[in-house]
């Protein structure tokens, strides 16, 4: 029996039962605090993000499930993130399917009907192991996704070799509900009976607790689930056709029946009769059944009257549905077998694990002179990282247009934007920066939910909601910790700076590589916002080059330094700069002023005009206009936040409104179709090489 | 004309194929797997999706099951059928069309915008459609294939080409034989095509504005 459980949490369990546990209720125990279910490490200072707001509906409890907001029209939007990369770094197809699977049937708990996926896919060096793990990645993601119906809409991949061994496949969902229908995650009331959809199998025993320490190296395999993705589609039909005839509704995930029957009861009492579970495999023991993670099943706590109208829509498919308990008043957990007790343990002691708060120290911030690389090497290596090609292979392998609603779809602007049923327009986007993070996660933390939030105004969006996913290495390790505290506030700071309630959120800890070594930081935003007015749709043509807001010469923590390595300064995140600049890019769509619009982020200036050198158009730059730095590696790679390059017929209009609002803009040069051409104060770099490695990179190597 | 949308179980596009039919005025409501009542229809759309998981093959569990019957019947009664991915893979599957759907060549699934040219306009689904059509694909199994060459082209409506509307291989999203991207029966009642026709039906999800997905729905309006 592998437990993660402490010597101390060993102890604490004893005490307070006055006996030693079986074997049993350690697996119960070990599932109910572990990290992953808990959140043991981290919610003390979870505790700190603003999750209020006047639009929302629902906030995380204890941040197990999901949130939702106001969207008008009756209507709420549900919303979370979440990972799984621990399996996906076993077994990457399944890995990766079931964690779509996984976050689908988290809103449908909601009783919301999943209309968007996101996918943050972060791997390491492309060697037969990387190339492996990410189209397995890739294609474990579509079967899902497309099997089932809901269109994967964006998201990010980065490259990088701190994922070596520990990749990172974060999915987001976005769901619609009537906001007076949202179904509860917990029960009020006894009496209520527990009823149970699905098969429980074999696979994802113990799974909880195997993502919640590092991955061993040994045989993991059976910690991970199984995919089906067509008894996925099944259960998100009948889920959705009986939401209003349930009182709560919690999906099987991480810890199984263990944890949700425990969570739905929240505080009240359970009693399960184990041998009414239907299985897929007769001899599961009882122990199994408690702990398996099997997916494609749910949990509903139904009035007993409901019970049979509830299980005969399962069964118009074939799929298993058992009434396997109720809800009591005594506040205990009991799991029986055949009338024999398997386990019986005191709610609260299960739901209040320990909490810890480890001790945190910040790393020494290293100094290194910055590094002189000549311009033209700088371009080409930076311009053909594959964080920045075209990522249509991708993509390319999701369906992203079912449910007709997709209107910004993958590589056509920084967010992905849907229509909603009352006719607005959602944009959805998902921020994580590895590099930043790695030099100072306070400043990062900010600038995620600054990144995010330019990234919607540049479909013309405002944010109105934000879910985060916290991945770390070992909590237990105090660098590591200060850099999870460091991007909590950073995080909060920034959310409440832009008044945007963070509604849900997952922490993943023990990311590590073989040799022990934490992964670079990397917590992660998505955020959902509304088109105010206009949409903007992104298409290159000839024009004057804007840049908004002011570059700084601060390379350390950006995709130059990554390549290069060297110093410099880290780049501050200065919010007032973000809103202002992203005020005035939504003022320019709604004025019409915008022809082709992008953030400044990832390889910076450089990295912003890709995309219109990819089209086959030259673009000339005056280097001098480029605000805010001499230095000439500094203006073209530093990725400091706040800035907008708008491809504009009128840049006189963004210069006076600028200065108007309190910014700076500059007219930097301009776009002309006469062949992809980068000209920077009269010296040619050729771009046919960068552009063809643009759209060739993925296909070539996978 | 009251149109029967059917959904198996692991049909996806059944409620986006009802959207698209009340925009050209169709009588269209979803119909399950195991209630459709051939007499109370007058046209029948088989949506996209996964059916039944797409196990064995795709299509061919709901190929063989009690609603495809049902759509037998209205076929050989010269009633309309129109096929769409799953549904096009479903009615090769049941023999309904010739031929068969295979992997696509690359093994993988495309989501990409296609052009398709209308190579026949003698259908009631084609009679007063443009030449050259813009809709999206997405798919695994596309790839069309018919050992008999001359009567593929005989059959195919639907032929994928490039800008210049020339069927050219690298227009071929799939390695399909001859480009094809859908085909009739002989009485041209039964349709199937590969593309999505009710997802390039609303100016505001298609990259140009256009919605030629209406060309080949309009005849279920009237």
């Amino acid at each position: 029996m592998i437990l993660t459980l402490s010597n101390t949490e060993m102890e604490v369990v004893r005490r307070v039962l006055g006996r030693e546990p079986k074997e049993a209720e350690w697996k119960l125990v070990d599932a109910l605090w572990s990290e992953h279910c808990s959140y043991k490490s981290s919610k003390v200072f979870l505790r700190s993000l603003p999750s209020t707001g006047p639009n929302v509906i629902m906030s995380v409890e204890d941040w197990q499930d999901a949130g939702a907001v106001d969207v008008g029209d009756g209507l709420a939007l549900v919303l979370k993130v979440e990972s799984h990369n621990h399996p996906s770094a076993i077994d990457p197809f399944n890995g990766a399917a079931t964690g779509v699977g996984g976050i689908l049937r988290d809103i449908i708990s909601k009783g919301a009907k999943p209309i968007a996926l996101l996918d943050m896919i972060r791997v390491g060096k492309l060697d037969d192991r990387g190339k492996w793990l990410l189209k397995n990645i890739i294609s474990g993601i579509g079967f899902y996704g497309n099997s089932v119906g809901v269109p994967v809409v964006g998201g990010e991949l980065s490259f990088d070799e701190t994922y070596n061994d520990n990749p990172l496949v974060d999915v987001a969902c976005a769901g619609i509900v009537n906001k007076d229908s949202i179904v509860p995650s917990v029960v009020r009331e006894p009496g209520l009976r527990l009823v149970l959809a699905g098969f429980t199998g074999l696979d994802g025993l113990g799974g909880a607790s195997f993502a919640s320490r590092k991955l061993s190296g040994m045989d993991e395999i059976g910690a991970v689930q199984i995919a089906d993705p067509f008894a996925g589609k099944i259960i998100i039909d009948v889920t959705l056709e009986i939401a209003k005839e349930v009182e709560a509704i919690k999906d099987l995930g991480g810890g199984g029946l263990a944890v949700a029957v425990t969570e739905m009861a929240n505080g009240l009492g359970a009693v399960v009769n184990l041998e009414r579970v239907p299985l897929r495999f007769k001899y599961l023991s009882p122990e199994d059944i408690i702990i398996s993670e099997t997916q494609e099943r749910m949990l509903f706590a139904v009035k007993p009257e409901k019970v049979e109208s509830v299980c005969a829509k399962f069964r118009e498919y074939n799929y298993p549905c058992e009434d396997i308990g109720e809800i009591t008043a005594e506040p205990k957990v009991r799991f029986l077998y055949n009338g024999e007790t398997v386990a019986e343990l005191p709610s609260d002691l299960l739901l209040s694990p320990p909490l810890n708060v480890w001790p945190a120290e910040r790393r020494p911030r290293r100094r290194e002179p910055e590094r002189e690389v000549a311009l033209g090497e700088a371009l080409r290596a930076v311009l053909t990282h594959p964080d920045l090609v075209s990522k249509e292979w991708a993509y390319s392998q999701f369906d992203y247009e079912v449910g007709t609603s997709t209107v910004v779809k993958p590589g056509q602007g920084d967010s992905a934007v849907v229509e909603l049923p009352n006719g607005k327009y959602l944009a959805l986007k998902g921020d994580a920066n590895q590099d930043l993070c790695a030099e100072d996660a306070y400043e990062c933390g900010k600038a995620i939910v600054a990144e995010a939030y330019r990234n919607l105004a540049t479909v013309g969006a405002r944010g109105i909601a934000l879910v985060d996913h916290l991945q770390f290495g070992d909590p237990r390790k105090p660098h590591v910790y200060q850099d999870f505290i460091d991007a909590v506030r950073g995080i909060s700071e920034a959310s409440k700076f832009f008044s945007i309630p963070v509604v849900g959120g997952k922490v993943s800890f023990h990311n590590e590589d073989k040799n022990g070594n934490p992964i670079k930081p990397t917590p992660l935003v998505v955020m959902a916002g509304l088109v105010e007015g206009k949409l903007a749709r992104n298409r290159v043509e000839e024009g004057d080059l804007v840049l908004i807001g002011e570059t700084r010469n601060e390379l350390a923590g950006t995709l130059f330094s990554r390549i290069f390595g060297g110093g410099g300064e880290v780049a501050k995140t200065r919010l007032m700069e973000d809103l202002i600049a992203s005020n005035l890019v939504i003022k320019g769509i709604n004025e019409g002023k915008i022809i082709w619009n992008k953030d400044v982020s990832k390889g910076g200036l450089a990295g912003a005009l890709l995309p219109i050198l990819a089209k086959g158009f030259s673009v000339r730059i005056s280097s001098s206009q480029v605000i805010g730095t001499s230095n000439i590696l500094g203006k073209m790679f530093s990725e400091s936040g706040g800035r907008f390059l708008v491809l504009t017929g009128d840049p006189q209009w963004f210069m006076y409104q600028a200065g108007r609002m309190g910014i700076q803009a500059s007219v930097i040069g301009k776009v002309t179709k006469d062949g992809s051409k980068l000209v920077l104060d009269n010296e040619a770099f050729p771009m046919d090489k960068i552009v063809e490695n643009y759209y060739s990179f993925l296909e070539g190597s996978l | 004309m009251r149109t029967a949308v059917i959904k198996f179980p692991g049909t996806t596009c059944e409620l986006d194929v009802v959207k698209a039919l009340k925009q050209v005025g169709a009588e269209a409501e979803v119909v399950k797997f195991n209630s459709l009542d051939p007499d109370r229809y007058d046209g029948v759309v088989i949506p996209g999706g996964f059916s039944f998981g797409d196990y064995l093959r795709a299509g061919a569990i709901a190929a063989n099951s009690e609603a495809m019957k049902g759509i037998r019947e209205m076929a050989d009664q010269g009633k309309l059928v129109l096929g769409i991915c799953n549904g096009f893979q479903i009615l090769v599957e049941s023999g309904l069309l010739k031929g068969a759907l295979l992997p696509n060549l690359n093994l993988r699934f495309i989501t990409k915008w296609v052009r398709i040219r209308v190579r026949r306009k003698d259908t009631p689904f084609t009679k007063d459609s443009k030449d050259v059509l813009f809709m999206p694909i997405a798919h695994a199994e596309g790839r069309y294939y018919l050992d008999d060459e001359e009567l593929a082209s005989r059959l195919s409506v639907f032929q994928y080409v490039d800008e210049r509307g020339i069927p050219s291989p690298q227009a071929n999203p799939n390695g399909s034989i001859l480009n094809i991207a859908g085909v009739t029966n002989e009485a041209g009642n039964v349709l199937g095509l590969m593309p999505h026709p009710e997802r390039a039906s609303f100016p505001s999800i298609s990259p140009d504005g256009s919605r030629d997905g209406l060309e080949i729905l309009r005849v279920f309006g009237k």
